[in-house]
């Protein structure tokens, strides 16, 4: 086990060094200069050419990355050109709106999707099982934004219940900021949810129809522990799967719902430095999911683990 | 089933019974603007999502273009130039800078000093280098020497990069700037809002009226719309689309202010290319375009049809917008002439960050089919158009917003991404600029006006028109933008009693 953490360490240090080096290239060799964003063109292209010159990007692409890899390994991932601010601290400042939303969104994919999954399968080609079904096709068939928006039209405008956009902050205490994440996190978890659904439903199905659970039933056991000890813990590999994979997608389905919602959130943060170029900001923030999105995987393979005792990482 | 139906009842009782939306207090303002300025610093970015903060409400000039397009004076009480190449500027007394001090000469020349010292890469440092030198006489009085004389010398004065600044506040300019305006910037949360709040030490007494204003940004237009319906933002001042002005002109609850702009929206044709460069082809595009009917069918009808690059705001506007009608025959005519009977195929670069240009180019592209031309369009991102049809020039057509005032200099750049290089209208520029009388400049404004329709650089298509919706009872903000199309004075804005 050991050996294997040290492995994985191994490979979530070389797949950082791998992404800042590619993010690095593609942001430069991509047509948009980030002088001529800044200055726009109300300015002139020399002053444009001035300013390129004092970012230090006309240097070679080369040496600009050593410079940068040498900073961001003693901590300091430079400077925001858009806001004069430390990278760093941008990021710190934008995670308590992207961390608790990606969560809310995925406490309500995993309360939401488990149960109903579950529900699906245990009256496969039932009514309520096609109910579950057409449910998620639903949930999968409408982008996320176009429910952020409905949500915000049936809660904020016709109803009056929450603000239809920003964020309330964590200074005025926990609801105030869980109320103005609520609607994001519902429409963010929504796709998800309707996914994890069906991955559980089907999951299920596969292990019910094993011997085994016949076996169990046979014997007597009782349904709830037929379902709970014999037929979840063994279908909880795949689920797991889907929605280690799920939280990922969450961090990117965040950068369209935080511009909906207009959230100071980590993936507005992404977008707008990608349309200013902004290229400290963009290596930041796509070092900082890297790493989010690598420790995630990683959290999953050890809880195949807990999950099921005959795997073994050696 | 059963079971379902409780989960699903349970989910939406969980949603918040929430409080009802704040409504605003008399003295603060919360306005939606779509995009966050990149940086506060007026002397770096010549942004309009930045002066639509700072320029006038933060930060000022020595003189200022009111609200009707005339210079007036403001932190200088009063001019005079004896030979229009001496200029002497009064400043008002007693105007302070948020941190207390008074403002003196010597203020105004560190701000120019450094404007044309190539270290502080001034965006507009151009424009300044008529200056020969600046003589401070005592604490209020100081004159600009110039090395020619220079018509235009007091509307740079006025532009946004001339504001006035404390010397030692230099190094915050980018992210707190101080200035003698009527607000003070007293928050800025990366990526949400600036709050900026009142200046009672402002030197026109009475205002501002606000206590607070909040700019939030929210860049998405239909977000936006929700915002002011729920009662969220009390003003949207550049995100709503020309399609929700008919629904909101109906609700009792909001006024829509439209007004007149300096963004003239035009589609510009690279005079260096082939066939474009043959000015016969550039005549029968413009020929070949329907403008009121690109402004009905791109705009909901809400834009001025424009036939020149002088704006209704300029106060040597000439309407040119009959010079060349639609007449499809005569485009058809013209391109034969210049050896394409059958039309040809082009390609028409616009950027959606800018929603107009797309609906715009569509019409276009639907227009020029009838007299032959195949116009494909092309949408890029705003950084590549940037870089390529702005800088580089490397595009046939292309569609954009010119939303900065007197900017007719443009024409007169043969490297500007136009490409228009005519011997002529430069002689005609370079006069304009030294001609001091008012007639005799208007004058030479109408010669470039008519050899600019005339030789069809680009096709003048409308005024992006300025579109505010407000609370009802907000008073106060200026109906037209002389100033440049996203300056945007709140200093007078006040909650009707």
């Amino acid at each position: 086990m050991r050996g294997y953490i040290a492995r994985r360490v191994a490979a979530f240090v070389a797949t950082l060094f791998f992404v800042s080096g590619l993010v690095f290239v593609v942001v430069r060799v991509l047509p948009g200069d980030p002088a001529l964003v800044i200055i726009g063109p109300e300015g002139s292209p020399e002053a444009a050419a001035r300013l390129r010159e004092a970012l230090g990007l006309n240097r070679p692409i080369l040496v600009q990355y050593t410079e940068w890899l040498g900073r961001a390994l003693r901590g300091d991932l430079g400077v925001s050109l858009q806001y004069d601010v430390p990278v760093g601290r941008l990021i710190l400042s934008r995670l308590p709106v992207t961390l608790p939303l990606t969560v809310m969104a995925a406490l309500l994919m995993l309360t939401a999707a488990l149960p109903l999954g579950l529900y699906a399968a245990r009256r496969h080609r039932r009514a309520g099982d096609y109910l579950a079904m057409v449910v998620s096709q639903i949930g999968i068939a409408i982008p996320g934004f176009w429910a952020g928006l409905l949500l915000i039209l049936l809660f904020s405008v016709h109803l009056g219940w929450v603000q239809s956009g920003g964020f309330a902050g964590w200074s005025g205490g926990l609801w105030p900021g869980v109320r103005s994440l609520l609607l994001p996190a519902i429409a963010l978890g929504f796709f998800q949810t309707a996914v994890l659904v069906r991955a559980t439903r089907s999951s299920v199905l596969d292990v019910l129809r094993e011997d085994y659970v016949r076996t169990s039933r046979a014997k007597g056991v009782s349904e709830l522990s037929v379902i709970a000890k014999h037929t979840l813990r063994n279908a909880m590999i795949p689920i797991v799967t889907v929605a280690g994979l799920q939280l990922g997608q969450l961090m990117a389905g965040a950068i369209i719902l935080e511009s909906v919602f207009a959230l100071p959130g980590l993936g507005r943060l992404a977008l707008g430095a990608i349309t200013a170029r902004d290229l400290p900001v963009v290596q930041g923030v796509t070092l900082f999911v890297a790493s989010t999105i690598v420790l995630i995987n990683f959290v999953v393979d050890l809880l195949y683990v807990v999950l099921d005792p005959r795997i073994r990482y050696e | 089933m059963r079971h379902l139906a409780t989960l699903l009842l349970v989910a939406v009782t969980l949603l918040p019974l929430a409080a009802p939306p704040i409504a605003a207090a008399a003295e603060t303002l919360v306005m939606q603007v779509a995009t966050e300025p990149p940086g506060l610093d007026l002397t770096a970015t010549p942004a309009s999502a930045t002066a639509g903060v700072v320029f006038y409400n933060v930060q000022e000039g020595l003189v200022k273009v009111d609200r009707h397009g005339k210079i007036v004076p403001w932190l200088a009480e009063r001019w005079n130039t004896s030979d229009n190449k001496n200029y002497t500027f009064f400043l008002k007394r007693g105007v302070r800078f948020h941190n207390g001090r008074e403002l003196k000469a010597a203020d105004v020349k560190f701000v120019f000093d450094r404007a044309l010292n190539p270290e502080t890469k001034h965006p507009a440092v151009k424009q300044y280098e008529v200056i020969g030198d600046i003589i401070v006489k005592d604490d209020y009085t100081i004159t600009f020497a110039l090395k020619t004389t220079t018509a235009n010398f007091l509307l740079t004065m006025a532009r946004q990069g001339s504001v006035i600044y404390p010397r030692e506040a230099v190094d915050t300019l980018k992210s707190e700037p101080i200035g003698t305006g009527p607000y003070k910037v007293a928050e800025w949360v990366r990526g949400d809002r600036i709050v900026l709040a009142k200046n009672s030490d402002y030197h026109v007494k009475g205002l501002p009226k606000m206590d607070r204003v909040t700019y939030r940004f929210i860049p998405d237009p239909n977000a936006a719309l929700a915002a002011l319906k729920a009662g969220d933002v009390d003003a949207t001042m550049f995100g709503l689309g020309p399609e929700h002005i008919p629904d909101l002109q109906k609700d009792s609850r909001f006024q829509v202010i439209i007004g007149e702009t300096t963004n003239d929206v035009i589609m510009s044709m690279n005079n260096s290319k082939k066939p474009f460069s043959d000015a016969r082809v550039r005549r029968a595009i413009t020929y070949g375009i329907n403008k009121p009917d690109v402004v009905k069918g791109a705009m909901f009808g809400l834009g001025r049809v424009i036939g020149t690059n002088v704006d209704p705001l300029n106060p040597y506007f000439v309407d040119m917008s009959g010079a060349m009608p639609y007449d499809p025959a005569k485009a058809k005519k013209l391109l034969a002439e210049a050896g394409y009977p059958n039309g040809f195929e082009t390609v028409l670069k616009v950027a959606p960050q800018y929603y107009y240009t797309v609906r715009t180019g569509e019409v276009l592209a639907d227009q020029l089919q009838k007299v032959g031309m195949k116009v494909k369009i092309e949408q890029i991102e705003w950084g590549q158009w940037l870089s390529r049809v702005w800088k580089d020039a490397d595009y046939d057509l292309t569609i954009i917003g010119h939303a900065e005032a007197w900017d007719i200099g443009n024409y007169a750049n043969p490297k500007y991404y136009f490409r228009y290089d005519s011997a002529e209208f430069q002689k005609l520029f370079q006069e304009s600029e030294i001609t001091v009388d008012d007639k005799a400049r208007r004058e030479l404004y109408v010669k470039m006006q008519k050899k600019l329709v005339e030789d069809a650089p680009v096709v003048w298509l409308y005024i992006h028109p300025r579109l505010a919706v407000t609370k009802k009872g907000l008073q106060g903000l200026w109906k037209d933008l002389p100033a440049g199309a996203g300056v945007n004075d709140l200093s007078e804005v006040a909650w009707a009693k």
